[in-house]
C-alpha cells in the first residue's frame, strides 16, 4: 500500500521551483547563488482601470463619430491630464485622463486605459543555488540541509535565526519566551494556545513562528499575522513530535527559512522549513511502503503527534474499537505502550536506513 | 459507435474521488446485469505519484484478486473486447470528483432572470461563483471590471438576453466581458460559456474567440419564463473536465481506454437521479445526496424538472469550508457523549489536513457522524436558499458517499440521515451502499439496460421507509397509531409519542399495508391521513415512525439532550 510521508532530515539535498503565476521577467541565472529574501522573478498583473466613453462625454451620436476624436492608440503611455479626445474647432472640448497609466484599448468609443498594476514578486525563500530557469515562469533552487515538513501554514514566508527555549519546547509559548532578544528570530515552541501571546511576538517583531501545534480556534488571528507561522503536527495541544524535535533543537542559532504555504494535495507543495548547511547531501526518498520498523506518527486523537515504531502490519483488514474496519499496523511507542492504528492515519517520519 | 455495441457485455467502472478510487465490474449473472464485485484503494493524483493510473492499475488488481478474473495482459494493459476465455472486460469508464478549485465568474442580464439561471447553471458543477454582473449592477464600469480581474476567473458563463430580444444591453455587458478577456495574461483567460440570446452567439463568439476558447450552448433563457439548463450543464461539465485534465496527472492518458470520455462525477450522479425521478410519484420528487470528501452533490428530479447542486464542503478537506459556516456547538450537540467544543473543532480541522484518516475510536467516529449530521442540513438550508428544491416531499432519497455508507450498524446511517435532511411526509430511504452512482450514471450512457438492472439489485440498500409526523402536541403526548398489516396476514400495532421515533419491523423487500391514524393534530403528508391504508417497503431498519417534530428541537440542557439522543437510538434497537 502507497504510504504518506512527512520529510524530516537533518540533512538532504533540497530542491523547489518558485515560479510565478503568470509569465514574467526572470532575475536570476543559472549557478547564481541567492538569499532567501532576493526577487528571483517577478510579474505585473494589472489591477485598476480607467473606462472611459469618449462618445457619452463629448456627444458623438455613433461609435465611428466617438472614435473619430480620439487622438491616442493603444499602448500608449499616457500622464495625468494628458488630453485622449478633443472635439477640435474653436471652442474644442477635451478629455483628459484622470490618472497616469497606458492605454490597453479602444472599443465602441470607449478608452480602456490601465492605470496600476499589481506587482508580483517570487522570493528564493531559502538560501541556495539558482539550479535552473524556466523561461518566463520561475526558478528551481538547491541546497544542502535540514527540512523539515509542516502540516499548516498562515501563507506567509520568513527567515531568520532559529531561538530554541527548552521552556517552550515542551510546552506553551509564553511572554518569558519573546523577550526582546528575539525580535527578528525564528521562535520554535511546543504550543501556543493564547491570542495575547501572538499579539506579543507581533509587537516584538519576531520573523517567524515554528509550533508543534495550536488550536484550531485561532485560525482567523494567525491567518492575519505579519509574519510565518507554521504547524509541524496540527492542531490541538500535542506539541512537537520528537522526530522534527530533533533535527530543529540542533540547529538553533542558525538561519531558517520557514515557507508556511497551504498544503496542496493536487501539487504536493507542503509548508516546510529549510536549514542550509555546508555539507554535501543526497535527494531525500520521497515514496515508500509501509514497513515494520519505520518510525511514524499518528495524526489524530489521544496519540496525535506521537512518534513510534511500526512492530507489526497486520493481515488484511482489523476491526478498530470504532467498529469501523481497515488496514491497520501496531505501533509501540516505549517499553509499556503500544497501540493498534489504521495505516492511513500515519504518517512516515523516518525512513529506515 | 455505441449502436454497434453488442447486448450483453463486461464493463469496468472506475471512479476517481479525491481520497479513494473505486473499481467496479458489471456483468451478466443469469440473464440479468449484476455488480460482481468492487475494490478501493487510496487515490494517487497526489504526492508521491502524482498520476491516477497508479490507483487504477491497483483497484483493478485488487478485482483481480477478488474475482479471479484476469483483465490486464502480460504488459499490463487492459485486455478489451473480453476473450472467450473470460478474461478481460468489454468497456471501460471513468468518473471523476478530483476537481481543482475554479472559479466562475457569471455574466447576464437582469439579476432575477439571466443572472440568475446563470448561477443556478454554476452551482451544477464543481466551481466557485466568485463574481456576477449585471445590467443593474451599480459599479462604475472599470471598477466592474477591476472586480473581475481580481477574482482570476477559470471559466465564465455569458447568459442573458431572451431569444429575439434587445442586443443592446447584451453588448454592454458583452464588453465588460471583452476587456477583461483582453487585460488577463494569456495563459490565464479563462474558458467562456455563452448560453445567452442565440442571435448573438456567433457574433460573441467571433469577437471572444481572438482572445480565448469559447462554446456556444442553446439560450439558458430562452424566454422569461422558461429555464432550459440540461444542454449548457453538458457543457459546463465538459470545460471543467477539460481543468480537470490540466491539473490531474495520468487522467488523459487512461482516458483514450474508455468506452465514453471520462464524466464528472456529479453529472454522471445527476443522470441516475433524473432516470428515477420519471419512475416514482410523479407529485413528489427523487432527492439525492452524494457526500464526499471535497464536495456535496444534491440532485433533486421530479417527472418534469431537475436540479443539481454542488457545495465545496465534504468530509475531508471540504471539512475547512464546513466549519468555516458551522457554529462547532451545531456539530457537538448530536454527540451522546460529552466533547468540549474546543476539542471537537481542532479534531475536525486536523481530519481536513488528513482526510484518508480514518475515526479509530467510537468518539472519534460519532464526532465524524455528528459532523455529516450539520453537513446535510447545511446542503438542505443551502438548496432553500437557492430556491433549488420544487418539491419539500421526496421519494425515495438516495444517499451515496463513504461517510454514510461505512458506518458501524445500519441505524447509524438512518439516524444521521435522518436528523440531517429531516425530511417530511412518507419517505423511502435507500443508501448506495457501494458508490455506483455515478458509475452507473456513465454507463448508462451507452448501456442504460445495465444501470436499470443493477438499480433495482441488491447493489442498494433499502434502509428503511419513514413517516415523518410533524405535530404541536407536547412532548409524550401520543400522536400517532399504525397498524402494519404484513403479507402473511400477520400484523403489529404501534403507538407513537411526540419526540420519539420507533420503528416496525418490515424486512427488505417485503411490503406492508399500512393504516395510520392522528391521535392529535398534525400533520404526516399533504393528503389528509385517511383509513385507507398505505403500501410501503420494508429496509434493513424496517419502518421507522418519526414524531420528533420538523425542525428537530434539541433540549437545551445538556444532560436532557444526551438522553433524549440516546432514546432515540435505543428506540430505533441500537444497543
Amino acid at each position: 500500500m502507497s504510504s504518506q510521508m512527512t520529510q524530516i532530515y537533518p540533512l538532504t539535498l533540497i530542491q523547489r521551483n518558485r515560479l510565478l503565476p503568470v509569465p514574467g521577467e526572470i532575475n536570476v541565472r543559472p549557478g547564481q547563488k541567492v538569499h532567501p529574501s532576493d526577487v528571483v522573478a517577478q510579474a505585473t498583473i494589472p489591477s485598476r482601470h480607467y473606462l472611459v466613453d469618449v462618445g457619452r462625454v463629448l456627444g458623438a451620436r455613433t461609435v465611428d463619430a466617438a472614435e473619430s476624436l480620439i487622438i491616442r492608440k493603444p499602448g500608449e503611455t499616457l500622464e495625468k491630464h494628458d488630453i485622449i479626445a478633443e472635439t477640435g474647432g474653436l471652442f474644442s472640448h477635451v478629455i483628459r485622463t484622470p490618472g497616469p497609466g497606458r492605454i490597453v484599448s479602444i472599443h465602441n468609443g470607449r478608452v480602456l486605459i490601465e492605470a496600476e498594476s499589481e506587482q508580483i514578486e517570487i522570493k528564493a525563500g531559502f538560501a541556495g543555488q539558482v539550479s535552473r530557469v524556466i523561461a518566463e515562469r520561475g526558478v528551481s533552487i538547491e541546497t544542502s540541509g535540514a527540512l523539515v515538513q509542516g502540516v499548516w501554514g498562515n501563507d506567509r514566508i520568513g527567515f531568520g535565526p532559529l531561538t530554541v527555549d527548552e521552556n517552550c519546547l515542551d510546552g506553551e509559548l509564553t511572554s518569558a519566551g519573546l523577550g526582546i532578544t528575539t525580535r527578528g528570530t525564528v521562535i520554535l515552541a511546543g504550543v501556543c494556545a493564547s491570542e495575547d501571546i501572538l499579539s506579543l511576538a507581533k509587537s516584538v517583531g519576531i520573523s517567524g513562528l515554528i509550533l508543534g501545534s495550536m488550536p484550531a480556534a485561532m485560525i482567523p488571528t494567525v491567518q492575519v499575522l505579519p509574519f510565518p507561522v507554521i504547524l509541524l503536527s496540527g492542531f490541538g495541544k500535542m506539541g512537537i513530535d520528537e522526530v522534527s524535535r530533533q533535527v530543529l533543537e540542533t540547529n538553533a542559532g542558525r538561519e531558517v527559512s520557514i515557507n508556511a504555504m497551504r498544503w496542496n494535495r493536487l501539487t504536493g507543495d507542503r509548508p516546510e522549513i529549510y536549514i542550509p548547511l555546508p555539507a554535501e547531501a543526497e535527494p531525500a526518498i520521497t515514496d515508500t511502503a509501509y514497513s515494520v520498523g519505520q518510525k511514524v506518527r499518528v495524526h489524530s486523537g489521544a496519540y496525535a503527534g506521537r512518534v513510534g515504531s511500526i512492530e507489526q502490519i497486520m493481515p488484511g483488514l482489523t476491526q478498530l474499537p470504532s467498529g469501523l474496519r481497515s488496514s491497520s499496523a501496531r505501533v509501540r511507542f516505549d517499553q509499556r505502550s503500544s497501540d493498534l492504528f489504521p495505516l492511513v492515519n500515519l504518517d512516515i517520519v523516518q525512513l529506515i536506513n | 459507435m455505441t449502436d454497434a455495441m453488442p447486448l450483453l457485455y463486461s464493463v469496468l467502472g472506475v471512479e476517481i474521488g479525491s481520497i479513494n478510487t473505486r473499481a467496479f465490474l458489471f456483468d451478466v449473472v443469469e440473464d440479468s446485469y449484476r455488480l460482481i464485485s468492487s475494490a478501493v484503494t487510496p487515490s494517487t493524483h497526489t504526492a508521491p505519484s502524482f498520476d491516477v493510473g497508479e490507483a487504477i492499475y491497483d483497484a483493478i488488481s485488487r478485482l483481480e484478486a477478488v474475482t479471479g478474473r484476469v483483465f490486464f495482459d502480460h504488459e499490463a494493459n487492459l485486455m478489451m473486447p473480453s476473450q472467450p476465455n473470460g478474461e478481460g472486460i468489454d468497456h471501460f469508464v471513468i468518473t471523476t470528483s478530483c476537481v481543482p478549485d475554479l472559479n466562475l465568474v457569471v455574466f447576464g442580464l437582469l439579476n432575477d432572470v439571466s443572472l440568475e439561471s446563470g448561477r443556478r447553471l454554476a452551482y451544477s458543477t464543481y466551481t466557485q461563483v466568485v463574481e456576477a454582473f449585471g445590467i443593474t449592477d451599480r459599479r462604475a464600469l472599470n471598477i466592474q471590471l477591476d472586480a473581475v480581474l481580481a477574482t482570476r476567473p477559470d471559466l465564465i458563463i455569458f447568459a442573458g438576453g431572451t431569444d429575439g430580444g434587445a442586443n443592446r444591453s447584451l453588448a454592454r455587458i458583452a464588453d465588460l466581458a471583452l476587456s477583461a478577456l483582453q487585460i488577463l495574461p494569456r495563459d490565464r483567460r479563462p474558458q467562456v460559456l455563452y448560453c445567452g440570446n442565440a442571435a448573438l452567439a456567433d457574433e460573441l463568439r467571433t469577437s471572444m474567440d481572438r482572445y480565448t476558447n469559447v462554446r456556444v450552448a442553446p439560450n439558458i433563457r430562452p424566454s422569461l419564463d422558461q429555464e432550459i439548463l440540461e444542454p449548457a450543464m453538458e457543457q459546463l461539465s465538459a470545460m471543467v473536465m477539460e481543468k480537470v485534465y490540466e491539473k490531474v496527472g495520468g487522467l488523459q492518458r487512461v482516458s483514450a481506454l474508455c468506452s465514453v470520455p471520462p464524466r464528472l462525477s456529479s453529472q454522471a450522479f445527476h443522470r441516475v437521479i433524473r432516470f428515477l425521478g420519471q419512475l416514482y410519484d410523479p407529485t413528489k420528487g427523487v432527492l439525492g445526496f452524494d457526500v464526499g470528501a471535497s464536495f456535496t452533490v444534491a440532485s433533486f428530479a421530479g417527472v418534469h424538472t431537475s436540479v443539481l447542486n454542488t457545495f465545496n464542503y465534504g468530509l475531508g478537506e471540504g471539512i475547512a469550508h464546513l466549519l468555516e459556516r458551522t457554529d462547532i456547538s451545531e456539530i457537538t450537540r448530536w454527540l451522546v457523549e460529552p466533547v468540549s467544543d474546543d476539542d471537537a473543532r481542532d479534531y475536525l480541522w486536523q481530519r481536513s489536513l488528513y482526510p484518508l484518516d480514518v475515526a479509530r475510536t467510537p468518539g472519534e467516529f460519532a464526532l465524524e457522524l455528528a459532523a455529516t449530521r450539520q453537513l446535510l442540513q447545511l446542503a438542505m438550508r443551502d438548496l432553500q436558499r437557492r430556491s433549488a428544491l420544487p418539491s419539500t416531499r421526496f421519494e425515495p432519497i438516495v444517499i451515496s458517499g463513504s461517510a454514510l455508507n461505512r458506518t458501524v450498524t445500519p441505524v447509524q446511517s438512518l439516524l444521521t440521515i435522518l436528523d440531517g435532511i429531516q425530511p417530511l411526509g412518507i419517505c423511502p430511504l435507500i443508501m448506495d451502499k457501494h458508490g455506483i452512482m455515478p458509475i452507473l450514471g456513465a454507463i448508462a450512457e451507452f448501456n442504460p439496460v445495465l444501470a436499470v438492472q443493477v438499480l433495482e439489485s441488491t447493489a442498494f440498500t433499502n434502509l428503511a421507509t419513514v413517516v415523518s409526523v410533524d405535530s404541536k402536541a407536547r412532548h409524550g403526548a401520543p400522536v400517532l397509531s399504525a397498524r402494519l398489516d404484513y403479507p402473511d396476514g400477520s400484523f403489529m400495532e404501534a403507538e407513537v409519542k411526540q419526540g420519539t421515533i420507533i420503528s416496525m419491523p418490515l424486512a427488505s423487500g417485503v411490503s406492508g399495508q399500512l393504516r395510520l391514524r392522528m391521535l392529535r393534530r398534525g400533520e404526516i403528508e399533504d393528503i389528509s391521513v385517511s383509513n385507507e391504508p398505505i403500501r410501503v417497503r420494508g429496509g434493513v431498519c424496517g419502518l421507522v415512525l418519526d414524531a420528533r417534530g420538523r425542525p428537530i428541537k434539541l433540549p437545551s440542557d445538556d444532560t436532557v439532550r444526551r438522553a433524549r439522543l440516546k432514546e432515540w437510538e435505543f428506540l430505533l434497537g441500537e444497543k
